[in-house]
């Protein structure tokens, strides 16, 4: 038996998900293959909110986004969804097969769309083989999915987003991070989500590498050392850390296996992960019919492969049907992608992505950027005295509540702007790169902008000089919450504790979706120190 | 603990030592040393071992790694049973 | 590279590599071997690469027996140790038939003739060599214990090294283009990478047999024909020796590290060079296997690849000087049996080229066609 379809698409994760809706709505006999039990992909395991604009479900955690696609497809009655199916190979007369509910089934779709996303890399060091080293994307898989806490105490290699976003998470499950190591002198990732790592406390080491695991049965700790500017160690420098699982977020490689056998051509651009699909600024391969999205076209994130999804499935809609009523849609999400990459953080992507095709739109719409100095913080994850002071407003001003959006990096993103009820918060349309500004007039306070960040970058303040006290609100998402009226330790930005406050409120309910609001009131002098709060109990934070 | 012996190849235990030792006898392309030393011939079928080992080409024979990283992937991935095959073929 | 040689051979799998360690050992100096990809990427190091003494004839017995005493003395053979990964646990041959089995009757007294230690089993004897074997229908087996396989890519790699270490030249990634004649001799090779002057050539190119052969304006009787191949996942040991059967169609084996390697030979495959692989292939396969050892069908395979089989008219090798073109010589059309024949044929090819009196007793040449002496090998795959 030969199973018929108009598309198969190869991969249910975002990128998948959304090329398989965009054909299913076009009419097309879709078939979705996916080799975990699951749907989801990357989506279901990121907790936390993501970036970019509305359009690309900006201020939605991972797991709603992907919630509310697996809903949308259940609703298609044209979308075969086979989930615990792994693609096993194409062959020259136009067959996919694919291992499914224990049979090897043989496909014949007209169009297909790859989408299997990614693999993690590996780093060669000395005993590099022991149990307790996991890949950062393992570790959240083991976390997130199937709630196994993977270790006690954990060093992370790598400060890309996965490093820094899965150091954050680990904290959350109960997990020490003792240290975030970056070879490079900048963090990698979002400098955003340094900052949250830092105010909890956990060293962000520039600058450094691991040279050897240490133990003999199972990792015991790790031995790092410092680098010089090429990258070579520096005598002296070496220090042995204790821990019993080292995490290793070095960067993702497209899973390409399938283009090979497919005769899609590939080539080799560093800026997008390595082996990649030679293709058109429409994802089509360089064979008829075969499209590709999400992290295998591009290591990039979810809101790329969502829209790259789109694009693909449409693409194969218009291949297979030859429907032109999809073209406006096909240019607007284009559009969206160029948007996104248009930033200084899509440099990378640009300059990968010029290597591939021509497009004048990607060469031409690099954005200015306004970003001010921040050295300091692209260094530490802490900004410096003048990045923070930009974003007060008059001393006049503080006796009322105010928003402090303490986001200095140009990233897309605004979810910000939508959160405030009063329309207080500014990011032109056109480049949703640039830093939020506050209007302090509309502003009451309110802390809705808090918990609505993606970020976690956004406090909001009073001063009473009069009474030399003030308030502070911060995020807050540990399990462990204080209560009203607790008294608690004071952390800084550093994560070093700076004195003691009092809780005087603390909003947890739907409209927060799980990022507690909790305001401490302390003296003038700290309001614009303190940035996190530690339960005053025996210093062993808890969890359930 | 040197160098040389950090494993790159975890399917089939092959160390660093190894991978250089072949490239300087004059072993410089992926297919040849995944059939002297068995790397990629494993589990995972050289997703962990081949970039490294890629890189380890690069550096001593100072070729791209462009060049390098044509390699032949062939299905099918994952693996698949006789009788898995053999019940698809009886699916009506 | 060398610009000149007094011989370039034009092929790096098992023949070429084992003719130029046979020249080198005689004393012949400038070998020069000429491999387009990297050496063995042809046919050799795609085969099944099993090893039998159990064939019809008289010629290939022999030239199986010796290439087998060849590979078990392998390294006192190159003065070299090594590993070719030999596994010795016999070939066990299958017969579905009377008929089947009567020609193995005849194989066996041709066998015995030169003392090759194969022999004739019941169904039930032929299951106690191999318990995982379903006897249902096999009317009867031979076995000969000392046949088996080995690894190929290993093998050629210790020809080719001992080859180097006597002075053979050995270029890989560099592509013969052209060959130049002048007044009806041989003159030189124009390679991707330069010229090498030269009186002899050897077409030892495999799959590429014919395309080396129209190059001197030769239009050798062979085609190439794909044959797929899979491998499977490591298992404990299961199986001791190769598992063949002529009308059923299969031979399958367990290597050494533990995965199985099988294939067979196809139908309506039409001569060419594509060596992609087929679901139509695994299906076949799988229903066979799981039919003949059933204790196999949770095995998982791994990959699946093809090779070329360089057939030619009796399905037996054309080893010989051309005639029309005095210094070219050919080693093709070895049908799915060049692994196994090498080691012998490099012994027997190198004496041709020298002049020497030919160890073995073979008819070869490509006018046996013409003088109907083609010798009609009753047992392939």
């Amino acid at each position: 038996m030969i199973h018929e379809y108009d598309t198969a698409i190869v991969g249910g994760g975002p990128a998948g998900i959304c090329a398989a809706l965009a054909a299913g709505k076009n009419g097309l006999k879709t078939l979705l293959i996916e080799e975990r039990t699951f749907l989801g992909g990357q989506l279901i395991k990121q907790t936390h909110r993501f970036f970019g604009s509305e359009e690309e479900h900006a201020g939605t955690r991972g797991i709603h986004i992907a919630n509310d696609l697996k809903s949308e497809l259940e609703g298609m009655s044209n979308i075969d969804v086979m989930t615990s199916t792994t693609a096993l190979g194409y062959y020259e007369d136009g067959i996919l097969t694919a291992l499914h509910d224990e049979k090897m089934i043989k496909i014949k779709p007209k169009s297909l769309v790859l989408a299997t996303g990614a693999f993690e890399r590996f780093l060669p060091f000395e005993n590099n083989d022991l149990p307790g080293i996991f890949g950062a994307g393992a570790v959240q898989t083991l976390m997130n999915i199937y709630g196994i806490k993977p270790a006690d105490k954990v060093l992370m290699v790598g400060s890309g987003n996965i490093g820094l976003i899965v150091s954050y998470q680990l904290i959350q499950a109960g997990v020490q991070v003792i240290g975030v190591v970056e070879a490079a002198s900048k963090i990698g990732g979002y400098l955003v989500h340094a900052s949250k790592l830092r105010r909890l406390g956990v060293p962000i080491m520039t600058r450094h590498t691991i040279k050897k695991a240490i133990g003999t049965d199972k990792v015991e700790g790790a031995l790092l050392c410092e680098l010089d500017k090429n990258w070579q160690e520096i005598e002296g420098t070496q220090k042995q850390m204790s821990c019993d699982a080292i995490c290793l977020a070095v960067g993702l490689t497209p899973l390409a296996d399938i283009l090979s056998q497919m005769g899609c051509e590939t080539t080799f651009i560093g800026e997008l992960g390595g082996i990649v699909p030679k293709r058109t600024a429409d994802l089509e391969t360089t064979k008829a019919g075969v499209f590709v999205a999400g992290d295998l076209a591009g290591i990039e994130e979810a809101s790329a492969a969502m829209l790259e999804g789109e694009l693909a499935g449409l693409n194969a809609v218009k291949f297979v049907t030859g429907d032109e009523r999809v073209t406006e849609r096909i240019h607007h999400l284009k559009e969206e992608l160029h948007g996104l990459r248009a930033g200084p953080v899509g440099e990378k992507i640009r300059y990968g992505l010029a290597q591939l095709f021509e497009d004048s739109v990607i060469t031409s719409k690099k954005i200015e950027s306004h970003e001010h100095d921040i050295t300091r913080l692209a260094h530490t994850g802490i900004p410096s005295q003048e990045n923070i002071d930009e974003k007060l407003p008059d001393e006049k001003r503080m006796i009322k509540p105010y928003a402090v959006i303490e986001c200095f990096q140009e990233i897309p993103c605004n979810p910000c702007v939508i959160s405030c009820p009063f329309g207080a918060i500014y990011i032109p349309k056109e480049d949703i790169n640039q830093s939020p500004i506050v209007d302090f007039d509309k502003c009451t306070g309110c802390t809705s902008c808090i918990s609505g960040c993606p970020g976690l970058a956004i406090f909001v303040e009073q001063r009473n000089p009069e009474q030399r006290k003030g308030t502070v609100s911060i995020p807050f998402e540990l399990l462990n919450r204080p209560q009203k009226g607790d008294v608690v330790e004071l952390l800084a930005r550093d994560g070093q504790p700076i004195g003691t406050g009092v809780v005087k409120r603390i909003l947890y309910g739907q409209k927060q979706d799980k990022t507690a609001v909790i305001t401490v009131e302390t003296d003038i002098d700290l309001v614009n120190k303190v940035r996190n709060i530690q339960l005053q109990r025996t210093g062993k934070k808890e969890v359930m | 603990m040197r160098e040389d012996d950090i494993i790159i190849c975890r399917c089939e235990d092959v160390t660093l030592g190894t991978i250089r030792e072949l490239i300087r006898q004059g072993y410089t392309t992926l297919e040849e040393i995944k059939r002297i030393a068995r790397c990629g011939m494993g589990p995972c079928q050289g997703k962990t071992c081949t970039p490294l080992i890629a890189r380890e080409i690069a550096a001593i024979t100072g070729k791209g790694i462009h060049e390098i990283m044509k390699q032949n992937h062939r299905p099918p991935f994952g693996g698949v049973t006789f009788e898995e095959i053999v019940s698809g073929r009886d699916e009506e | 590279m060398k610009s000149k040689a007094d011989i370039v051979i034009i092929g790096g799998g098992i023949i070429g590599c084992a003719v130029a360690f046979n020249l080198a050992k005689k004393g012949m100096r400038n070998i020069v071997v000429l491999e387009k990809g990297f050496l063995a990427s042809g046919a050799t190091g795609r085969c099944g690469a099993g090893v039998r003494q159990q064939w019809g004839t008289l010629q290939n017995c022999l030239l199986a027996k010796e290439s087998m005493t060849i590979l078990e003395n392998i390294s006192d053979y190159l003065e070299e140790k090594v590993d070719i990964e030999l596994k010795q646990r016999g070939y066990l041959l299958l017969s579905f038939s009377e008929k089947e089995t009567e020609q193995f009757s005849k194989n066996l007294q041709v066998q015995h003739s030169l003392n090759i230690p194969s022999r004739a089993l019941t169904a039930e004897e032929a299951g106690e060599i191999v318990p995982i074997l379903n006897t249902e229908k096999v009317h009867s087996a031979a076995f000969c214990p000392t046949d088996g396989h080995a690894n190929p890519f290993l093998t050629t790699e210790a020809y080719a090294k001992a080859a180097e270490k006597r002075g053979v030249e050995i270029c890989t990634f560099t592509q013969a283009k052209a060959i130049k004649t002048e007044n009806g001799k041989v003159k030189g090779v124009q390679t991707d990478k330069g010229y090498i002057e030269t009186g002899r050539i050897l077409n030892a190119a495999g799959g590429w047999a014919y395309e080396i052969g129209e190059m001197v304006g030769l239009k050798l009787p062979v085609f190439s024909e794909r044959h797929e191949i899979l491998v499977t996942e490591k298992v404990p040991p299961m199986l001791d020796p190769m598992v063949m059967s002529f009308s059923y169609n299969i031979y399958c084996q367990q290597t050494p590290n533990g995965s199985f390697v099988m294939g067979h030979g196809p139908k309506n495959e039409k001569p060419g060079h594509n060596v992609n692989s087929t679901w139509q292939f695994l299906e076949a396969m799988a229903q066979k296997v799981t039919y003949l050892l059933p204790d196999i069908k949770k095995v998982r395979v791994v990959r699946q690849w093809a090779g070329s089989y360089n057939i030619s008219p009796d399905r037996q090798p054309i080893i010989c000087e051309s005639e029309q073109l005095p210094g070219y010589y050919m080693a093709i059309g070895f049908s799915g049996h060049g692994f196994m024949l090498g080691p012998s044929i490099g012994v027997y090819l190198s004496e041709l080229i020298t002049g020497e009196t030919p160890s073995y007793d073979v008819t070869l040449d490509l006018g046996r066609f013409a003088r109907n002496e083609s010798i009609a090998e009753p047992s392939v795959v």
